[in-house]
Protein backbone atom coordinates (compact mmCIF):
# COMPACT_ATOMS: atom_id res chain seq x y z
CA UNK A 1 0.00 0.00 0.00
CA UNK A 2 1.08 3.42 -1.33
CA UNK A 3 1.82 6.00 1.94
CA UNK A 4 0.26 9.25 1.59
CA UNK A 5 2.20 11.74 -0.41
CA UNK A 6 3.12 14.40 1.78
CA UNK A 7 4.52 11.36 4.09
CA UNK A 8 6.43 10.33 1.45
CA UNK A 9 8.06 13.82 0.93
CA UNK A 10 8.77 13.74 4.58
CA UNK A 11 10.38 10.37 4.55
CA UNK A 12 12.83 11.49 1.49
CA UNK A 13 13.32 14.58 3.22
CA UNK A 14 14.51 13.05 6.63
CA UNK A 15 16.90 11.13 4.91
CA UNK A 16 18.54 13.43 2.93
CA UNK A 17 22.02 14.82 4.44
CA UNK A 18 19.90 18.38 5.48
CA UNK A 19 17.32 16.75 6.82
CA UNK A 20 19.54 14.61 8.98
CA UNK A 21 21.26 17.33 10.37
CA UNK A 22 17.96 19.19 11.41
CA UNK A 23 16.05 16.28 12.97
CA UNK A 24 18.65 13.31 14.25
CA UNK A 25 15.90 10.99 14.33
CA UNK A 26 13.05 10.60 12.23
CA UNK A 27 9.41 10.24 12.21
CA UNK A 28 10.09 7.05 15.01
CA UNK A 29 9.47 3.64 13.65
CA UNK A 30 10.46 1.85 17.06
CA UNK A 31 9.95 2.30 20.68
CA UNK A 32 13.90 3.41 20.86
CA UNK A 33 13.03 5.84 18.24
CA UNK A 34 10.34 7.43 20.14
CA UNK A 35 12.17 7.83 23.01
CA UNK A 36 14.90 9.40 21.27
CA UNK A 37 12.21 11.45 18.99
CA UNK A 38 11.15 12.99 22.16
CA UNK A 39 15.02 13.66 24.11
CA UNK A 40 16.86 15.20 20.97
CA UNK A 41 14.06 17.89 19.96
CA UNK A 42 14.04 21.38 21.37
CA UNK A 43 10.68 22.11 21.83
CA UNK A 44 9.86 18.07 22.91
CA UNK A 45 12.38 17.67 25.09
CA UNK A 46 10.49 19.82 27.59
CA UNK A 47 8.13 16.92 27.63
CA UNK A 48 9.22 13.73 29.06
CA UNK A 49 9.95 10.12 27.13
CA UNK A 50 7.08 8.60 28.71
CA UNK A 51 3.81 9.62 30.12
CA UNK A 52 1.40 7.93 32.89
CA UNK A 53 -1.79 6.87 31.36
CA UNK A 54 -3.32 9.09 34.28
CA UNK A 55 -1.75 12.00 33.40
CA UNK A 56 -3.03 11.76 29.72
CA UNK A 57 -6.84 11.31 30.77
CA UNK A 58 -8.71 14.48 29.95
CA UNK A 59 -11.70 14.10 32.24
CA UNK A 60 -8.56 14.70 34.85
CA UNK A 61 -6.83 17.67 33.73
CA UNK A 62 -9.65 19.12 31.28
CA UNK A 63 -5.76 19.95 29.34
CA UNK A 64 -7.16 23.41 31.34
CA UNK A 65 -3.23 24.31 31.64
CA UNK A 66 -2.17 23.52 27.88
CA UNK A 67 -5.47 25.11 26.91
CA UNK A 68 -3.89 28.98 28.72
CA UNK A 69 -1.07 27.80 27.47
CA UNK A 70 -2.07 28.23 23.58
CA UNK A 71 -4.19 31.03 24.39
CA UNK A 72 -1.23 32.67 25.69
CA UNK A 73 0.38 31.82 22.01
CA UNK A 74 -2.28 32.89 20.58
CA UNK A 75 -2.14 36.28 22.21
CA UNK A 76 1.29 36.79 21.54
CA UNK A 77 1.33 36.13 18.04
CA UNK A 78 -1.99 38.06 17.79
CA UNK A 79 -0.28 40.73 19.70
CA UNK A 80 3.14 41.08 17.67
CA UNK A 81 1.02 41.72 14.40
CA UNK A 82 -0.96 44.43 16.37
CA UNK A 83 1.99 45.97 16.96
CA UNK A 84 2.93 46.74 13.31
CA UNK A 85 -0.07 49.02 13.23
CA UNK A 86 -1.07 50.34 16.92
CA UNK A 87 0.56 53.95 17.54
CA UNK A 88 0.97 54.49 21.35
CA UNK A 89 -0.78 58.13 21.32
CA UNK A 90 -3.73 59.61 22.70
CA UNK A 91 -3.57 61.32 19.10
CA UNK A 92 -3.73 58.18 17.55
CA UNK A 93 -4.37 55.13 19.29
CA UNK A 94 -8.34 55.14 18.58
CA UNK A 95 -7.65 55.71 14.97
CA UNK A 96 -5.77 52.96 15.16
CA UNK A 97 -8.70 50.83 16.18
CA UNK A 98 -10.89 52.34 13.38
CA UNK A 99 -7.56 51.55 10.89
CA UNK A 100 -7.96 48.02 12.27
CA UNK A 101 -11.93 47.71 11.97
CA UNK A 102 -12.18 48.82 8.54
CA UNK A 103 -8.95 49.50 6.51
CA UNK A 104 -6.25 46.32 7.55
CA UNK A 105 -6.49 43.29 5.96
CA UNK A 106 -7.43 40.84 8.70
CA UNK A 107 -7.12 43.58 11.14
CA UNK A 108 -10.79 42.69 12.57
CA UNK A 109 -9.95 39.15 12.80
CA UNK A 110 -6.58 39.94 14.30
CA UNK A 111 -8.15 42.36 16.97
CA UNK A 112 -10.78 40.21 17.82
CA UNK A 113 -9.08 37.01 18.27
CA UNK A 114 -6.54 38.94 20.42
CA UNK A 115 -9.64 40.24 22.72
CA UNK A 116 -11.51 37.20 23.04
CA UNK A 117 -8.46 35.13 23.82
CA UNK A 118 -7.37 37.30 26.35
CA UNK A 119 -10.76 37.14 27.95
CA UNK A 120 -10.52 33.23 28.07
CA UNK A 121 -6.87 32.98 29.28
CA UNK A 122 -8.56 34.66 32.34
CA UNK A 123 -11.85 32.02 32.47
CA UNK A 124 -9.06 29.35 31.62
CA UNK A 125 -6.06 30.24 33.90
CA UNK A 126 -9.11 30.22 37.04
CA UNK A 127 -10.16 27.25 36.12
CA UNK A 128 -6.94 25.18 36.02
CA UNK A 129 -6.35 27.18 39.40
CA UNK A 130 -9.79 25.69 40.29
CA UNK A 131 -9.08 21.89 38.86
CA UNK A 132 -5.61 21.96 41.11
CA UNK A 133 -7.24 22.73 44.47
CA UNK A 134 -10.06 20.18 43.96
CA UNK A 135 -8.05 17.61 42.79
CA UNK A 136 -5.21 18.59 46.14
CA UNK A 137 -2.71 19.01 43.32
CA UNK A 138 -0.77 21.78 45.09
CA UNK A 139 0.76 19.77 47.95
CA UNK A 140 3.84 18.62 48.43
CA UNK A 141 5.59 18.55 46.61
CA UNK A 142 4.50 21.22 44.19
CA UNK A 143 3.53 23.74 46.91
CA UNK A 144 6.20 26.10 45.09
CA UNK A 145 4.57 25.52 41.58
CA UNK A 146 1.01 26.82 43.02
CA UNK A 147 2.76 29.95 44.21
CA UNK A 148 3.95 30.35 40.32
CA UNK A 149 0.36 29.57 38.91
CA UNK A 150 -0.69 32.17 41.34
CA UNK A 151 1.98 34.69 39.85
CA UNK A 152 0.76 33.87 36.81
CA UNK A 153 -2.67 34.19 37.56
CA UNK A 154 -1.94 37.88 39.00
CA UNK A 155 0.17 38.40 35.69
CA UNK A 156 -2.90 37.29 33.43
CA UNK A 157 -4.96 39.55 34.97
CA UNK A 158 -2.08 42.87 34.40
CA UNK A 159 -1.73 41.52 31.31
CA UNK A 160 -5.28 41.64 30.06
CA UNK A 161 -5.45 45.56 32.61
CA UNK A 162 -2.66 47.07 30.94
CA UNK A 163 -4.56 46.15 27.34
CA UNK A 164 -7.42 47.58 28.20
CA UNK A 165 -6.30 51.21 28.11
CA UNK A 166 -4.50 50.75 24.72
CA UNK A 167 -7.49 51.50 22.41
CA UNK A 168 -8.48 54.82 24.20
CA UNK A 169 -11.82 54.28 23.88
CA UNK A 170 -14.23 55.02 27.00
CA UNK A 171 -14.44 51.98 28.14
CA UNK A 172 -10.46 51.83 28.28
CA UNK A 173 -9.83 55.29 29.45
CA UNK A 174 -12.92 55.02 33.06
CA UNK A 175 -11.47 51.61 33.67
CA UNK A 176 -7.96 52.64 34.15
CA UNK A 177 -9.27 55.95 35.95
CA UNK A 178 -11.17 53.73 38.46
CA UNK A 179 -8.33 51.07 38.40
CA UNK A 180 -5.54 52.79 39.31
CA UNK A 181 -7.44 55.09 41.95
CA UNK A 182 -7.92 51.55 43.63
CA UNK A 183 -4.20 51.00 43.83
CA UNK A 184 -4.29 54.87 45.48
CA UNK A 185 -5.90 53.38 48.56
CA UNK A 186 -3.06 50.75 49.18
CA UNK A 187 -1.40 51.67 52.55
CA UNK A 188 1.65 54.19 52.57
CA UNK A 189 2.96 53.99 49.14
CA UNK A 190 -0.58 54.37 47.28
CA UNK A 191 -0.64 57.65 46.04
CA UNK A 192 3.01 57.43 44.73
CA UNK A 193 2.05 54.07 43.04
CA UNK A 194 -0.78 55.33 41.02
CA UNK A 195 1.35 58.73 40.27
CA UNK A 196 4.33 56.44 38.83
CA UNK A 197 1.68 54.23 37.46
CA UNK A 198 0.39 56.94 35.74
CA UNK A 199 3.22 58.77 34.85
CA UNK A 200 0.74 62.16 36.53
CA UNK A 201 -2.34 63.29 38.00
CA UNK A 202 -4.86 61.19 35.84
CA UNK A 203 -4.82 59.23 32.94
CA UNK A 204 -3.01 60.74 29.96
CA UNK A 205 -0.54 60.57 27.49
CA UNK A 206 2.16 59.45 29.79
CA UNK A 207 -0.04 56.60 31.18
CA UNK A 208 -1.04 55.42 27.61
CA UNK A 209 2.55 54.84 27.00
CA UNK A 210 3.48 53.09 30.40
CA UNK A 211 0.89 50.49 30.17
CA UNK A 212 1.86 50.12 26.47
CA UNK A 213 5.14 49.19 27.80
CA UNK A 214 4.23 46.65 30.60
CA UNK A 215 1.61 45.30 27.95
CA UNK A 216 4.04 44.53 25.03
CA UNK A 217 7.55 44.12 26.74
CA UNK A 218 7.66 43.68 30.64
CA UNK A 219 4.38 41.34 31.22
CA UNK A 220 4.97 39.39 28.77
CA UNK A 221 8.68 38.58 29.62
CA UNK A 222 7.91 38.08 32.74
CA UNK A 223 4.74 35.91 32.18
CA UNK A 224 7.14 33.98 29.66
CA UNK A 225 9.91 33.29 32.12
CA UNK A 226 7.61 31.43 35.01
CA UNK A 227 5.36 29.57 31.95
CA UNK A 228 8.97 28.34 31.44
CA UNK A 229 9.69 27.78 35.22
CA UNK A 230 6.02 26.40 35.67
CA UNK A 231 6.63 23.60 32.99
CA UNK A 232 10.20 22.71 34.00
CA UNK A 233 8.53 22.79 37.42
CA UNK A 234 5.78 20.29 36.67
CA UNK A 235 8.22 17.60 35.36
CA UNK A 236 10.86 17.99 38.38
CA UNK A 237 7.58 17.28 40.97
CA UNK A 238 7.31 14.22 39.00
CA UNK A 239 4.06 15.39 35.94
CA UNK A 240 1.11 15.11 36.79
CA UNK A 241 0.06 14.65 40.09
CA UNK A 242 -2.27 11.22 40.49
CA UNK A 243 -3.68 9.02 43.18
CA UNK A 244 -1.36 5.85 43.36
CA UNK A 245 2.01 8.30 43.19
CA UNK A 246 4.41 6.30 45.13
CA UNK A 247 5.80 8.22 48.14
CA UNK A 248 9.76 7.51 47.04
CA UNK A 249 8.92 9.45 44.09
CA UNK A 250 7.84 12.76 45.73
CA UNK A 251 10.89 12.69 48.11
CA UNK A 252 13.30 15.29 47.69
CA UNK A 253 16.92 14.32 48.24
CA UNK A 254 18.60 16.25 50.45
CA UNK A 255 22.18 17.49 48.61
CA UNK A 256 23.37 18.87 52.13
CA UNK A 257 22.67 15.55 53.88
CA UNK A 258 24.77 13.49 51.83
CA UNK A 259 28.10 12.34 52.96
CA UNK A 260 30.35 14.39 51.09
CA UNK A 261 33.21 12.38 50.83
CA UNK A 262 32.69 10.80 47.75
CA UNK A 263 31.31 11.39 44.28
CA UNK A 264 27.87 11.04 42.88
CA UNK A 265 26.62 10.25 39.33
CA UNK A 266 23.51 11.44 38.40
CA UNK A 267 21.68 8.89 39.30
CA UNK A 268 22.10 9.00 42.92
CA UNK A 269 20.95 12.64 42.75
CA UNK A 270 17.60 11.92 41.42
CA UNK A 271 14.91 11.30 43.39
CA UNK A 272 13.52 8.12 44.84
CA UNK A 273 15.41 4.40 45.11
CA UNK A 274 17.18 4.54 41.31
CA UNK A 275 17.96 3.11 39.59
CA UNK A 276 14.52 1.05 39.97
CA UNK A 277 16.19 -2.18 39.14
CA UNK A 278 13.47 -5.26 39.36
CA UNK A 279 10.49 -2.82 39.36
CA UNK A 280 7.57 -2.91 37.30
CA UNK A 281 7.31 -0.41 35.08
CA UNK A 282 4.69 2.39 35.99
CA UNK A 283 1.73 2.25 34.09
CA UNK A 284 3.23 4.95 31.21
CA UNK A 285 2.86 4.89 27.48
CA UNK A 286 5.50 6.93 25.10
CA UNK A 287 4.75 10.34 24.92
CA UNK A 288 5.10 10.10 21.01
CA UNK A 289 2.47 9.74 19.86
CA UNK A 290 0.07 9.46 22.81
CA UNK A 291 0.90 12.91 24.21
CA UNK A 292 1.93 14.68 21.13
CA UNK A 293 -0.90 13.65 19.50
CA UNK A 294 -3.59 15.00 22.04
CA UNK A 295 -1.65 18.23 22.37
CA UNK A 296 -1.61 18.81 18.68
CA UNK A 297 -5.79 18.34 18.77
CA UNK A 298 -5.88 20.66 21.89
CA UNK A 299 -4.31 23.36 19.90
CA UNK A 300 -6.26 22.70 16.94
CA UNK A 301 -9.50 22.90 18.93
CA UNK A 302 -8.10 26.27 20.98
CA UNK A 303 -7.45 27.92 17.71
CA UNK A 304 -10.38 27.13 16.28
CA UNK A 305 -12.63 28.07 19.20
CA UNK A 306 -11.17 31.73 18.86
CA UNK A 307 -11.04 32.07 15.32
CA UNK A 308 -14.79 31.28 15.72
CA UNK A 309 -15.65 33.63 18.16
CA UNK A 310 -13.87 36.59 16.34
CA UNK A 311 -15.66 35.90 12.90
CA UNK A 312 -18.70 35.87 14.90
CA UNK A 313 -18.59 38.31 17.37
CA UNK A 314 -16.78 41.57 17.41
CA UNK A 315 -14.72 43.39 20.25
CA UNK A 316 -16.64 45.76 21.77
CA UNK A 317 -15.13 49.47 20.70
CA UNK A 318 -16.89 52.09 22.38
CA UNK A 319 -16.60 56.52 21.42
CA UNK A 320 -13.73 58.02 22.00
CA UNK A 321 -11.80 58.49 25.26
CA UNK A 322 -13.13 61.31 26.94
CA UNK A 323 -11.71 62.63 30.48
CA UNK A 324 -14.57 64.74 30.68
CA UNK A 325 -17.96 62.34 31.03
CA UNK A 326 -17.47 59.15 32.23
CA UNK A 327 -20.09 56.86 30.68
CA UNK A 328 -22.75 55.50 32.96
CA UNK A 329 -22.43 53.61 34.59
CA UNK A 330 -18.97 53.27 34.34
CA UNK A 331 -17.56 50.06 34.65
CA UNK A 332 -14.04 47.89 34.70
CA UNK A 333 -13.21 44.73 32.95
CA UNK A 334 -15.79 41.80 33.82
CA UNK A 335 -13.37 40.08 35.70
CA UNK A 336 -12.89 43.37 37.97
CA UNK A 337 -16.38 43.84 38.52
CA UNK A 338 -16.52 41.84 41.80
CA UNK A 339 -14.07 44.12 43.11
CA UNK A 340 -15.66 46.93 41.54
CA UNK A 341 -18.92 45.74 43.29
CA UNK A 342 -17.08 45.69 46.58
CA UNK A 343 -15.37 48.42 45.86
CA UNK A 344 -19.04 50.48 45.67
CA UNK A 345 -19.08 49.25 49.27
CA UNK A 346 -16.09 50.40 50.41
CA UNK A 347 -12.69 51.25 48.70
CA UNK A 348 -10.48 50.44 51.23
CA UNK A 349 -11.81 47.19 52.65
CA UNK A 350 -12.81 45.93 49.10
CA UNK A 351 -10.49 47.10 46.85
CA UNK A 352 -7.27 46.59 48.96
CA UNK A 353 -8.01 44.50 52.27
CA UNK A 354 -10.17 42.03 50.23
CA UNK A 355 -8.07 41.34 47.46
CA UNK A 356 -5.33 41.61 49.47
CA UNK A 357 -6.09 38.91 51.57
CA UNK A 358 -7.36 36.38 49.21
CA UNK A 359 -4.00 36.69 47.06
CA UNK A 360 -2.31 36.54 50.39
CA UNK A 361 -4.37 33.32 51.05
CA UNK A 362 -4.16 31.78 47.62
CA UNK A 363 0.14 31.90 47.99
CA UNK A 364 -0.02 30.63 51.79
CA UNK A 365 -2.33 27.52 50.70
CA UNK A 366 -0.28 25.06 49.94
CA UNK A 367 2.04 25.66 53.55
CA UNK A 368 -1.01 26.04 55.70
CA UNK A 369 -2.68 22.76 53.91
CA UNK A 370 -0.27 20.15 56.18
CA UNK A 371 -3.70 17.66 55.19
CA UNK A 372 -1.37 15.28 52.93
CA UNK A 373 -4.36 13.12 51.73
CA UNK A 374 -6.39 13.39 48.81
CA UNK A 375 -4.14 14.24 46.06
CA UNK A 376 -4.94 13.13 42.13
CA UNK A 377 -8.72 12.81 42.96
CA UNK A 378 -11.31 15.46 42.10
CA UNK A 379 -13.30 16.39 45.16
CA UNK A 380 -11.83 14.12 47.90
CA UNK A 381 -13.69 13.51 50.85
CA UNK A 382 -10.52 13.80 53.06
CA UNK A 383 -10.21 17.16 51.71
CA UNK A 384 -14.38 18.15 52.45
CA UNK A 385 -13.02 21.01 54.63
CA UNK A 386 -10.72 23.07 52.22
CA UNK A 387 -12.75 21.90 49.07
CA UNK A 388 -15.99 23.88 50.91
CA UNK A 389 -13.94 26.72 52.26
CA UNK A 390 -12.83 27.45 48.65
CA UNK A 391 -16.28 26.51 47.01
CA UNK A 392 -17.75 28.94 49.29
CA UNK A 393 -15.15 31.74 48.07
CA UNK A 394 -15.49 30.82 44.31
CA UNK A 395 -19.44 31.04 44.65
CA UNK A 396 -18.97 34.40 46.37
CA UNK A 397 -16.69 36.12 43.83
CA UNK A 398 -18.95 34.89 41.10
CA UNK A 399 -21.95 36.21 42.11
CA UNK A 400 -20.49 39.36 42.69
CA UNK A 401 -18.88 39.24 39.35
CA UNK A 402 -22.43 38.58 37.74
CA UNK A 403 -24.07 41.24 40.10
CA UNK A 404 -21.42 43.91 38.95
CA UNK A 405 -21.70 42.95 35.37
CA UNK A 406 -25.56 42.51 35.12
CA UNK A 407 -27.00 43.90 37.87
CA UNK A 408 -25.79 47.34 38.08
CA UNK A 409 -27.17 50.43 35.96
CA UNK A 410 -26.61 53.36 35.11
CA UNK A 411 -25.42 55.39 38.66
CA UNK A 412 -24.49 51.60 39.75
CA UNK A 413 -28.14 51.45 40.98
CA UNK A 414 -29.89 47.78 40.97
CA UNK A 415 -30.90 47.25 38.00
CA UNK A 416 -32.54 43.85 36.55
CA UNK A 417 -30.89 43.18 33.29
CA UNK A 418 -34.79 42.06 31.96
CA UNK A 419 -35.79 46.15 32.63
CA UNK A 420 -35.50 49.03 30.76
CA UNK A 421 -32.88 50.99 32.37
CA UNK A 422 -34.82 54.60 33.94
CA UNK A 423 -33.56 58.04 32.23
CA UNK A 424 -31.03 59.35 33.88
CA UNK A 425 -31.71 62.56 34.60
CA UNK A 426 -28.52 64.90 34.13
CA UNK A 427 -28.27 68.70 34.30
CA UNK A 428 -24.85 70.68 34.34
CA UNK B 1 44.67 32.39 65.53
CA UNK B 2 42.80 34.28 67.99
CA UNK B 3 42.92 32.20 71.27
CA UNK B 4 39.54 33.50 72.71
CA UNK B 5 37.22 32.59 70.27
CA UNK B 6 39.48 30.72 67.31
CA UNK B 7 36.53 29.82 65.30
CA UNK B 8 35.57 33.88 65.01
CA UNK B 9 38.39 35.23 63.54
CA UNK B 10 38.41 36.86 60.37
CA UNK B 11 41.04 36.36 57.90
CA UNK B 12 42.35 39.34 56.27
CA UNK B 13 41.10 38.05 52.65
CA UNK B 14 37.59 37.99 54.43
CA UNK B 15 37.66 40.66 55.85
CA UNK B 16 38.08 42.99 52.51
CA UNK B 17 35.69 40.37 51.09
CA UNK B 18 33.36 41.29 53.58
CA UNK B 19 33.44 45.06 53.44
CA UNK B 20 34.34 45.66 49.80
CA UNK B 21 33.39 43.06 47.76
CA UNK B 22 29.95 42.47 49.64
CA UNK B 23 29.21 45.85 50.32
CA UNK B 24 30.21 46.99 47.40
CA UNK B 25 27.75 44.58 45.64
CA UNK B 26 24.96 45.29 48.02
CA UNK B 27 25.59 49.34 46.89
CA UNK B 28 25.63 49.07 43.19
CA UNK B 29 22.47 46.79 43.95
CA UNK B 30 20.57 49.59 45.64
CA UNK B 31 21.73 52.67 43.83
CA UNK B 32 20.73 50.80 40.41
CA UNK B 33 17.00 49.73 42.27
CA UNK B 34 16.83 53.17 43.67
CA UNK B 35 17.65 54.72 40.15
CA UNK B 36 15.33 53.04 38.04
CA UNK B 37 12.51 54.07 40.52
CA UNK B 38 13.54 57.57 40.62
CA UNK B 39 13.64 57.31 36.68
CA UNK B 40 9.81 56.24 36.00
CA UNK B 41 8.96 59.37 38.60
CA UNK B 42 8.69 62.54 35.84
CA UNK B 43 9.98 65.74 36.79
CA UNK B 44 8.01 67.85 34.23
CA UNK B 45 4.47 67.57 33.74
CA UNK B 46 2.63 67.79 30.64
CA UNK B 47 -0.71 68.63 31.98
CA UNK B 48 -3.32 72.10 32.43
CA UNK B 49 -2.20 74.74 34.91
CA UNK B 50 -4.57 74.12 38.03
CA UNK B 51 -4.82 77.50 38.10
CA UNK B 52 -7.10 79.27 35.36
CA UNK B 53 -9.87 81.52 34.46
CA UNK B 54 -13.41 80.78 34.47
CA UNK B 55 -14.68 83.92 32.82
CA UNK B 56 -16.62 87.09 33.70
CA UNK B 57 -18.84 86.71 36.55
CA UNK B 58 -22.04 88.21 34.80
CA UNK B 59 -21.37 85.08 32.44
CA UNK B 60 -23.18 82.79 35.28
CA UNK B 61 -26.68 84.23 36.07
CA UNK B 62 -27.63 84.11 39.87
CA UNK B 63 -28.25 80.81 41.12
CA UNK B 64 -26.85 78.91 38.38
CA UNK B 65 -24.52 76.06 38.62
CA UNK B 66 -22.63 75.83 35.88
CA UNK B 67 -20.34 72.79 34.52
CA UNK B 68 -16.94 73.29 33.33
CA UNK B 69 -16.13 71.11 31.07
CA UNK B 70 -11.91 71.02 30.86
CA UNK B 71 -11.51 71.91 34.70
CA UNK B 72 -14.27 69.31 35.22
CA UNK B 73 -15.18 71.16 38.13
CA UNK B 74 -18.72 73.45 39.32
CA UNK B 75 -18.61 77.26 39.30
CA UNK B 76 -21.93 77.54 42.18
CA UNK B 77 -23.03 81.36 42.08
CA UNK B 78 -25.75 82.43 44.48
CA UNK B 79 -26.59 86.10 44.47
CA UNK B 80 -23.37 88.10 44.29
CA UNK B 81 -21.16 84.96 45.48
CA UNK B 82 -18.92 82.83 43.91
CA UNK B 83 -17.53 79.58 44.71
CA UNK B 84 -15.99 76.63 42.64
CA UNK B 85 -16.49 72.37 43.73
CA UNK B 86 -14.72 69.69 42.18
CA UNK B 87 -16.00 67.70 40.12
CA UNK B 88 -13.72 64.60 40.56
CA UNK B 89 -15.50 62.29 42.87
CA UNK B 90 -13.41 61.46 46.15
CA UNK B 91 -13.69 57.61 45.82
CA UNK B 92 -12.42 56.51 42.98
CA UNK B 93 -11.86 59.90 40.51
CA UNK B 94 -14.63 59.82 37.99
CA UNK B 95 -16.88 63.06 37.18
CA UNK B 96 -20.12 63.65 38.99
CA UNK B 97 -23.30 65.25 37.41
CA UNK B 98 -25.66 67.41 38.98
CA UNK B 99 -28.54 65.65 39.60
CA UNK B 100 -31.42 67.86 41.47
CA UNK B 101 -30.07 69.47 44.23
CA UNK B 102 -27.16 67.37 44.55
CA UNK B 103 -24.47 65.31 43.09
CA UNK B 104 -24.43 61.85 41.92
CA UNK B 105 -21.18 59.79 40.91
CA UNK B 106 -22.20 57.14 38.27
CA UNK B 107 -19.55 55.00 38.89
CA UNK B 108 -19.84 53.39 42.57
CA UNK B 109 -23.23 55.38 43.46
CA UNK B 110 -22.06 58.04 45.74
CA UNK B 111 -24.43 60.90 46.42
CA UNK B 112 -23.39 64.44 47.70
CA UNK B 113 -25.57 67.11 48.81
CA UNK B 114 -25.02 70.68 47.42
CA UNK B 115 -22.47 71.78 49.75
CA UNK B 116 -20.49 68.56 48.27
CA UNK B 117 -21.03 66.55 51.78
CA UNK B 118 -21.40 62.90 51.61
CA UNK B 119 -25.14 61.59 51.79
CA UNK B 120 -24.59 58.02 51.02
CA UNK B 121 -22.11 55.79 48.73
CA UNK B 122 -18.34 55.12 49.31
CA UNK B 123 -16.96 58.28 48.90
CA UNK B 124 -14.42 58.49 51.92
CA UNK B 125 -14.55 62.43 52.03
CA UNK B 126 -16.52 65.19 50.67
CA UNK B 127 -16.13 66.71 47.25
CA UNK B 128 -13.00 69.24 47.28
CA UNK B 129 -14.02 73.18 47.08
CA UNK B 130 -11.41 75.57 45.61
CA UNK B 131 -10.26 79.19 46.06
CA UNK B 132 -12.02 81.94 43.96
CA UNK B 133 -10.32 84.75 43.45
CA UNK B 134 -10.85 87.74 40.94
CA UNK B 135 -8.11 88.19 38.50
CA UNK B 136 -6.84 91.83 37.30
CA UNK B 137 -9.03 92.00 34.25
CA UNK B 138 -11.98 90.85 35.77
CA UNK B 139 -12.23 87.62 34.91
CA UNK B 140 -13.03 84.62 38.25
CA UNK B 141 -9.83 82.99 38.90
CA UNK B 142 -9.94 79.62 40.44
CA UNK B 143 -6.89 77.95 42.14
CA UNK B 144 -7.15 74.03 42.20
CA UNK B 145 -3.82 73.94 44.26
CA UNK B 146 -6.07 75.64 47.05
CA UNK B 147 -8.52 74.01 48.94
CA UNK B 148 -10.85 75.97 51.26
CA UNK B 149 -13.72 75.21 53.40
CA UNK B 150 -17.79 75.45 51.34
CA UNK B 151 -18.21 78.58 53.55
CA UNK B 152 -15.27 80.49 52.09
CA UNK B 153 -17.35 82.66 48.86
CA UNK B 154 -15.82 85.43 47.01
CA UNK B 155 -18.57 88.40 47.01
CA UNK B 156 -18.55 90.97 44.46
Amino acid sequence: MKEFLPKRIWQWFERTRVGRSIFRVGLPQSNLERAQAMVSSFLLHVQPAKVNRHSLRASYSFGLGLISLYLFLILTFTGVLLMFYYVPSTDHAYNVMKDLQFVVSAGLIMRNMHRWAAHLMVIFVLLHMCRVFYTGAYKRPREFNWVLGVGLFLLTLGLSFTGYLLPWDQLAYWAITVGTNIAAYAPYVGPELKYVMLGGNAVGQEALIRFYALHVIVLPAIAGFMIAVHLFRVRKDGGLSRPDEPGDTVEQVELSRLPTNKTYGLMELARGTTPQVGRNPEDEVFSWPHLIFRELLLFLLVVAAVLFLAVFWNAPLEQLANPVHPPNPAKAPWYFLGLQELVSYSAFWGGVVVPGVLVAALVLLPYLDHNRKGVGRWFARERVVANTIFTVCLVIAIVLTIIGTLFRGPNWSWQEPWKKPPAVTESH
Amino acid sequence: MNPIAPDKQVSRRGFFELTLGWIAAMFAACASAVGAVRFLVPNVLFEPSLVFKAGKPEDFPDGSVTFLDEERVFLVRQGNTFRCLSAICTHLGCTVNRTGQGYHCPCHGSVFDDQGGVKSGPAPRALEWFLVTLSKDSRLLVDKNQRVNSDKYLVL
